[in-house]
């Protein structure tokens, strides 16, 4: 699986890089999730299937980002990440390669990280953006959430408000709230794919 | 405290301006952009409509976002805050550009978008100074993105008179408005899910033709991939782009509804970049069933463009550049007019393939080429120098044949009488080749739509319609060889056809004249010196031939062969200069129309200042063009009513390839010069006159325009 997975990451990697237009994947609610190894910013490798069994989040992030800063200014993102910590492996992963404008070396972020009382379980380092095209991520926040058996239950928004305003947060309805307790009564997903909002995601 | 403020200052420098009744519009400056309402109008009407406008002027590189902002971004808000009774209308989006960031693309606005909405007062409203506001929201992006807002005000008269424009901000509306998509007449669109692909099938009205590219913007986030590069291809006449579905789609999508932008614009679309596209979804879009059903129909347009095919081919013959060939062809026939008949209606038959089989390689060169992105119409072979060249060379090898300087001898024996059945096969189809070469440049008069025609409904149609044009061709010759009893009625064989023969020469020669100046013009004077030169070298080799035909042996040919061969080397275009198109408008001079390069922007520009604009579709290899230039363009009664209704005459120069003309004739539904358009200010579509021009056609065209006001400029160059 594990080699099976990182060699299906290689291949859509050299496709990425063969195509003028790379051919961006999707992780769509019902498939298999793309597998993945990736580095995280303590240096550590993080595979996907470490986690089979638990449900996982993926939260594509970016503090440089307006829309992620009203998650976080408002602590909506930290509170749901503390919430869950016991149900679920919460992974924030930033692809912002190395020459964008808001690309943040790891000592600083890990800072900035502290400082916003930031709880991912893990925080992947997907500097290349293989993990992030195998996923079809586009903006930050984007936001998906794996079952136990290695689905794609959610892909989209974090909530239904799209815009910067940190006073939305209160009123918006959160997807990935929703989604998380409906698996919690083992109900099926009922809103399994919604349209990210957000800034684009700095590839190479 | 601060707002109270803020108002006050705007209010105050509004004051400055009230003497004046004009409008007032502080501008509010963020970081990255410099906002400000715009209005169309000086004041607006109690009870009407007037269009209002939030202009954002981006900084460099940086951008905001269209209502569907693609794969990230934000759609521009404006939240309007009116006085009493006041209505607003929906944000009124300009199409949108795509802007690629990495592997992912968004859709908005680089440098200065114009939002357009609009606002109607109450019937009842007071005459007064009305306080219009405006609470915007945008993000602007580059690299990074800034959530930025504004609060905009806008001071705007109410009075009850017609409202004089606002000539600050006019040119940003109008170009705001020109960018609106609008709703093109008698399209008609489809659209179906293919497996992973969404397809939209965009079908023109009949009789005119879709652009050959174009991008689709749907109007729903989340629909399609945005990067993922849209397959557009031609499918009968209409236009079918191909785009990856988002993964997963969004369920429960009856329609798609979305923007089509093309740059060549849309027919019957006010010359607008941008259409509305609402394409209901389909199972299937029955695609080749209409096709088929379109062919096997044959509807009335079909049919009238294929009989205007072969009238116009037909007329070809009479051209100067084809009548000797044909004359060549006839006089065979008259000399073995008591010869077998069977062998004279194979003759006929064998010189009609030749026609068909040349006009068959040629449209399938032209419709390949045209496949591969290149611009192309008809008479593109006549685009290139090097071609010029060759024409004119072999113009004047069968002129001087027919002069007497030489005959065909050994390896050809004479064009007219060649005794062996299959030599006199060889001749015939050679001839039917010859006569399709030589006719190209002369595009006749019925031709111009049947060949218009051919770009906009497909590979099949072209070539049943070219088809049609070269049995029109050849129709005289085949007609003779088939009811040989109709040569009885011509002169019975004698001295005269070697008068008749040297006579057909001079056509010939005129010809070679002609292509010399088209060559001057394409690649200036150095060019027609060289072929002129080589041509003398031609010439020197086709009297070798001639002076010792008495004597054997293959020398004779040999070195009649490389003289020739030395004359083309010599008279070869090297690499020309492309001359620019203004190098090739000489200065106007009395009598002549003071013509000014074409452009798209030009028209527009024109006719937007109220100007009306004839345009010259025109190549100097195209016969029709110059004859009507010299009878009906440069004539005085013509000159001056264009000035007296102050019509601005544009030149379009299709005589070396341009892109943008060929972009503009297919617009038009044309493919072929020439092409004369008279564009009148407030009117959508532009007025074809017919290909074969008279004085008084064109006068009477150009009266039923308004007079020009008094003391306004005339046409300046």
């Amino acid at each position: 699986m594990n080699r099976r997975s990182s060699l299906a990451i290689a291949v859509s990697s050299v496709l990425a890089l063969a195509g003028a237009n790379p051919a961006f994947a999707a992780a769509s609610p019902g498939q298999p999730a793309p597998g993945f190894t990736v580095t995280d910013l303590d240096g550590k490798a993080v595979n996907l299937a470490d986690y089979r069994g638990k449900t996982v989040v993926l939260e594509w992030h970016n503090f440089g980002c307006p829309f992620v800063q009203k998650h976080y200014r408002s602590g909506n993102m930290q509170s749901l990440q503390k919430k869950y910590a016991g149900d679920v492996v919460w992974l924030a992963v930033n692809s912002t390669n190395k020459t964008a404008w808001d690309y943040t070396e790891p000592a600083k972020l890990t800072k900035e990280l502290r400082d916003f009382g930031a709880a991912p379980a893990r925080y992947l380092v997907d500097e290349p953006g293989t993990m992030g095209m195998a996923y079809g991520a586009r903006t930050t926040p984007h936001m998906y959430i794996i079952d136990p058996a290695g689905k794609v239950v959610y892909n989209g928004a974090i909530d239904d408000k799209r815009s910067t305003n940190v006073e939305d947060v209160k009123t918006a309805k959160n997807y990935v709230v929703a989604a998380l307790e409906e698996m919690k009564t083992g109900k099926p997903v009922t809103v399994a794919t919604t349209t990210p909002y957000g800034c684009t995601v700095k590839y190479k | 405290m601060n707002m109270r403020i803020f108002a006050f200052a705007t209010a105050l420098a509004c004051a400055v301006f009230a003497a004046r009744e004009a409008p007032c519009a502080p501008s509010v400056k963020t970081e990255h952009v410099e906002a400000e309402l715009v209005a169309d109008k000086a004041s607006a009407q109690p009870g009407k409509p007037i269009t209002v406008g939030l202009k954002l002027r981006m900084q460099p590189h940086w951008h905001t976002y269209w209502k569907n902002p693609g794969d990230s971004g934000l759609p521009t808000t404006i939240e309007w805050i009116l006085p009493a009774g006041w209505k607003a209308g929906e944000i009124q989006w300009p199409y949108p550009h795509p802007l690629p960031v990495g592997p992912l693309l968004n859709y908005g606005y680089e440098d200065e978008v114009v939002l357009l909405a609009e606002l109607t007062p109450p019937a009842n409203a007071p005459d007064a100074r009305a306080n219009v506001k405006a609470k915007s929201k945008w993000l602007v992006c580059k690299d990074i993105c800034i959530p930025e807002e504004g609060e905009l005000d806008l001071v705007l008269p109410v009075a009850a008179r017609e409202p004089p424009p606002e000539p600050r901000w006019q040119a940003h509306i109008d170009r705001a408005r020109n960018q609106l998509p609008v709703d093109a007449r008698g399209w008609k669109y489809q659209s179906a899910l293919q497996g992973k692909s969404l397809v939209v099938l965009l079908t023109p009205p009949e009789g005119t033709g879709a652009p050959a590219k174009a991008a689709f913007f749907p109007e729903r986030e989340g629909l399609i991939e945005p990067a993922a590069a849209q397959k557009v291809t031609r499918e009968g006449r209409a236009l079918r782009i191909e785009m990856k579905l988002a993964d997963p789609p969004p369920a429960g999508v009856k329609a798609v509804k979305g923007v089509a932008v093309s740059d060549a614009g849309w027919p019957a679309a006010e010359g607008r970049k941008a259409i509305n596209v609402d394409a209901p979804i389909a199972a299937s879009l029955g695609v080749a069933a209409a096709t088929t059903s379109n062919t096997g129909a044959l509807g009335g347009g079909t049919l009238l463009a294929l009989l205007s095919a072969l009238v116009g081919g037909v007329l070809l013959n009479l051209m100067p550049c084809v009548f000797p060939v044909l004359g060549i062809k006839v006089m065979g026939f008259v000399e073995h007019a008591h010869g077998e008949a069977r062998a004279m209606r194979m003759q006929g038959i064998v010189y009609t393939i030749g026609v068909l089989v040349s006009f068959a390689v040629l449209t399938g060169l032209m419709l390949a080429l045209r496949e591969s992105g290149t611009q192309l119409g008809w008479g593109f072979q006549l685009q290139s120098p090097a071609v010029i060249t060759l024409l004119a060379a072999l113009f004047f090898v069968l002129a001087l044949n027919l002069s007497g300087v030489f005959e065909w001898g050994a390896f050809a024996q004479s064009m007219t009488s060649n005794l062996s059945a299959r030599g006199r096969y060889a001749d015939a189809f050679l001839s039917g080749v010859l006569a399709t070469v030589v006719a190209t440049p002369c595009t006749g008069p019925f031709m111009g739509v049947a060949i218009g025609l051919t770009i906009t409904e497909g590979a099949g149609m072209a070539l049943a319609i070219f088809a049609m044009i070269g049995l029109g061709m050849a129709l005289p010759v085949l007609v003779l060889a088939l009811f040989p009893a109709l040569l009885k009625k011509l002169p019975k064989p004698g001295a005269w056809m070697e008068t008749f023969k040297q006579v057909l020469a001079f056509p010939l020669y005129a010809t070679v004249a002609w292509l010399a100046w088209v060559l001057g013009a394409q690649a200036g004077n150095d060019a027609v010196f060289a072929l002129l030169a080589g041509l003398v070298l031609v010439a020197m080799g086709a009297w070798f031939l001639g002076r010792w035909e008495h004597l054997q042996g293959g020398w004779r040919s040999a070195i009649a062969i490389i003289l020739a061969a030395a004359g083309v080397l010599v008279a070869w275009p090297g690499a020309v200069a492309p001359m620019t198109a203004a190098d090739a408008i000489p200065a106007a001079r009395a009598g002549e129309l003071p013509w000014q390069a074409w452009s798209p922007e030009k028209v527009r520009e024109l006719t937007a200042a109220g100007q009306p604009v004839f345009v010259d579709f025109t190549a100097a290899w195209c016969v029709t063009c110059q004859v009507n230039k010299r009878v009906a363009l440069n004539n005085d009664a013509v000159v001056k009513a264009f000035a007296a209704r102050n019509v601005a005459p544009l030149k379009a120069d299709w005589t070396r390839q341009d892109p943008r003309i060929t972009a503009a004739l297919s617009a038009l539904g044309r493919n072929a010069v020439p092409v004369y358009a008279l564009y009148v200010p407030g009117e959508d579509a532009p007025h074809l006159l017919p290909e074969l021009l008279t004085p008084s056609l064109v006068l009477a065209e150009i009266a039923k325009l308004p007079a020009a006001k008094q003391g306004s400029a005339i046409t300046q160059r």
